[in-house]
């Protein structure tokens, strides 16, 4: 089913077809009667609505290479079988998991969740595992013993040997393996040559069988073409999680902590836009992507109809080692920062701040707007002589005040409760766009008659009101 | 009356944090966080701020002192390098005078939610990876969205307090602790209008430290604007 899995997002029913034949159809064309091997004409007439796409060998290898990408989530020994097939060498990773069912559960259910079906098998050896794999066995089996009994039951029909060696054994009257390994060796070798049967001994691990791993990448930057255009950001996810997907088995094989990278979506005008999605603190996660993405997603407005995806790694830093708790201790929840980051995808940038310190002893100057920063940041305080005590709010604007009797009035007329404080500052920044320029106040701490602390000040225009004891 | 032993079963009942006797406050499931006010504590179900619950604090206006009563809670979780969030502040806060309080401003995240604090809290709620949630939801947040925030809170560590108008005291609402703030004589006046536990019988009087001094009040300075033009650059002491 690779040929049309490789094909994300298309509508049913579909077909790839290759030289004028229709190669596999989706589940709907296959129920219209859409078959293997059909004229194209004839799966036209049967089912008029069908969508044909032509098949792309690059496209499916690259389509490979993403799920081998991603299986770095479970091992970092990954082989391509192409034309479909991946191998996965599970040994060294039961214990992790927690044994092999689990394993081949986890895989399974990460095939399903990016819409690919697989047919698997675990055996000790890779040629055995492919093979009854292919048959559709969907067993693991521990030992040789085992896989050897299990491959003797396989019908002759293995889809790598030349096509007159599965006719000539048929004309011997062979019908499974177990038929072939009764019959001496070397009269079989010169029979169907030499390798068949040296393939036999490579599956029942009687021959060495070296895999040639797969190597993640240096840098990741993956692209993925849609079948049909896309116009709603929301519909982009499906696209985007296998690209994420890739992505983080890609990072947990290479074994680093991604902090950017940027999603590009070309339109069908062939103009871009790029997506910069930004962590704020490295992380491995495909949820925390996924998530990030959606909150992305809601807010995009698309100029066009999107027709490819493309996810390249901006920022990565090295994956120090931590150890795993001991029993379950981790707080429920997804923390702090990942929280934040999202709130921050939603809400626009700068709606998601701490604040600082600065040393201006102008009030409105004196708070410093900055990112969160993973570990905390410095926490410097200015070096200034103390100061009386501030209040805890300010008005974003000061509030002018009527006076009556020499007093101002804020819901009645306030009473001052300290001496006077002069601010005179900021001279330098006099005239200069966003400056708060040339300050010359006397700042009261007042109380009116309802109770309110309040923070006024008398400028040469009169008096203001600027902050809260809260 | 606590002279007949309890058969086992109901002792297992009343030992539940959710389950309380009407002639006392209700402990809590959670270690609750000392307000650092003595007379609040003895009054509060557990003795001090509920975490993983709903506090809701109606304040009859602003500049009563309500958010000094809260300081101390709030310094003591942030010492402890928990991380706090202000969601929709109503003014600006001033760095100096939180840093002052004692609050570490580098885990105190400023949340400008606009219109989405109700859904801020909600998600900062079940991050689980915030110590103390203030939030200033909307005038008409509905009972419903008050309720989702209090399914978030539960099971949390966090503190979660709900700013609201003293006019929302009759409305009903999902949380278990709901207090009143007004202006007392030299303090602030707390009274609890809702908690696990027998009700309230009267308004605390706790002394809050406020900034200036009472008594200048007295020889405060008679200042004019007409003064203030004359002598521009002087200070008025």
């Amino acid at each position: 089913m690779l040929p049309l899995e490789a094909l994300p997002l298309r509508q049913s029913p579909s077909a790839v077809v290759t030289r004028g034949r229709v190669l596999v159809g989706d589940r709907l064309a296959v129920e219209a009667g859409v078959g293997s091997g059909q004229k194209l004409s004839t799966a036209l007439g049967l089912l008029p609505g069908l969508a044909v796409f032509e098949r792309d060998i690059e496209r499916e290898r690259r389509a490979l290479e993403n799920l081998a990408c991603w299986a770095g989530h479970f091992t970092p020994t990954v082989s391509l079988a192409p034309p479909a097939g991946l191998l996965l060498e599970i040994g060294g990773c039961l214990r992790l998991f927690g044994g092999a069912p689990a394993i081949v559960k986890a895989v399974l259910a990460g095939c399903a969740e990016q819409c690919y079906s697989t047919t698997w098998a675990a055996a000790p050896t890779a040629l055995g595992a492919g093979w009854l794999a292919q048959a559709g066995a969907g067993s693991i089996h521990h030992d040789m013993a085992g896989l050897q009994a299990a491959l003797a039951d396989l019908p002759c029909a293995i889809p790598g040997w030349p096509r007159e060696v599965e006719s000539r054994l048929a004309s011997f009257g062979l019908t499974s393996l177990g038929d072939l390994l009764a019959l001496p060796a070397a009269g079989l070798r010169q029979r169907i040559g030499n390798g068949p049967v040296n393939d036999l001994l490579r599956a029942r691990g009687e021959l060495p069988d070296p895999q040639q791993p797969y190597v993640f990448p240096e840098t990741f930057a993956i692209a993925l073409e849609l079948p049909a255009r896309v116009e709603h950001a929301e519909a982009l996810a499906f696209a985007g999680q296998r690209l994420f997907a890739a992505l983080a088995g890609w990072l947990h094989g290479r074994q680093l902590l991604l902090r950017a990278c940027s999603l590009q979506l070309t339109h069908d005008d062939a103009s871009l836009t790029t997506l910069s999605l930004r962590f704020a603190e490295p992380a491995a996660d495909e949820g925390r992507f996924m998530r990030l993405l959606r909150e992305h997603l809601a807010r995009l407005k698309l100029a066009a109809p999107v027709e490819a995806l493309r996810l390249q790694a901006d920022e990565l830093e090295n994956k120090s080692g931590a150890s795993a708790h001991l029993f379950d201790q981790a707080p429920a929840g997804e923390g702090a920062l990942a929280c934040l980051e999202r709130l921050r995808a939603r809400l626009g940038e700068g709606a998601v701040q701490c604040m600082a310190e600065k040393p201006d002893y102008r009030p409105e100057c004196a708070t410093l707007s900055q990112e969160v920063a993973p570990d905390g940041g410095l926490s410097t305080r200015p070096d200034m002589a103390a100061l009386p005590r501030r209040p805890l709010w300010l008005l974003p604007v000061p509030q002018a005040l009527a006076e009556r009797a020499g007093r101002p009035q804020w819901h009645g007329p306030l009473q001052f409760l300290s001496r006077a404080e002069r601010l005179e500052s900021g001279w330098w920044d006099e005239g200069e766009q966003g400056g708060a320029g040339d300050v010359q106040r006397d700042y009261f701490v007042a109380r009116n008659p309802q109770g309110q602390w309040a923070w006024v000040f008398r400028a040469t225009d009169g008096w203001y009101l600027h902050g809260l004891f809260a | 009356m606590s002279a007949m032993p309890l058969p086992d079963a109901l002792a297992d009942v009343l030992a539940r944090g959710d389950v309380w006797r009407g002639d006392t406050l209700a402990s809590l499931p959670d270690r609750a966080l000392p307000s650092g006010h003595r007379e609040l504590d003895d009054e509060l179900p557990g003795g001090g701020w509920p975490r993983g619950a709903l506090t809701e604090i109606l304040a009859e206006r602003s500049g009563l002192g309500e958010m000094t009563l809260l300081l101390p809670a709030l310094a003591r979780l942030s010492a402890e390098g928990g991380w706090l969030a202000l969601v929709a502040p109503p003014w600006l806060p001033h760095a100096p005078a939180w840093a002052a309080a004692g609050l570490a401003l580098e885990r105190l995240v400023i949340i400008r939610a606009g219109r989405q604090a109700a859904w801020c809290c909600e998600q900062l709620l079940s991050s689980g990876g915030f110590a103390g949630v203030l939030a200033w939801p909307e005038a008409g947040i509905g009972a419903q969205a008050l309720r989702r925030l209090q399914v978030a809170a539960e099971g949390r560590s966090t503190f979660t307090c709900l700013w609201r108008p003293l006019a929302q005291a009759s409305a009903p609402s999902p949380a278990p602790l709901r207090l009143a703030l007004t202006a007392g004589e030299g303090g602030l006046s707390v009274s609890i209008l809702k908690r696990r536990g027998r009700p309230a019988a009267q308004p605390l009087n706790l002394s809050i430290t406020r900034p200036g001094r009472l008594s200048r009040a007295l020889a405060g300075p008679s200042l004019s604007l007409a003064a203030a033009r004359s002598a521009a650059p002087a200070a008025v002491a």
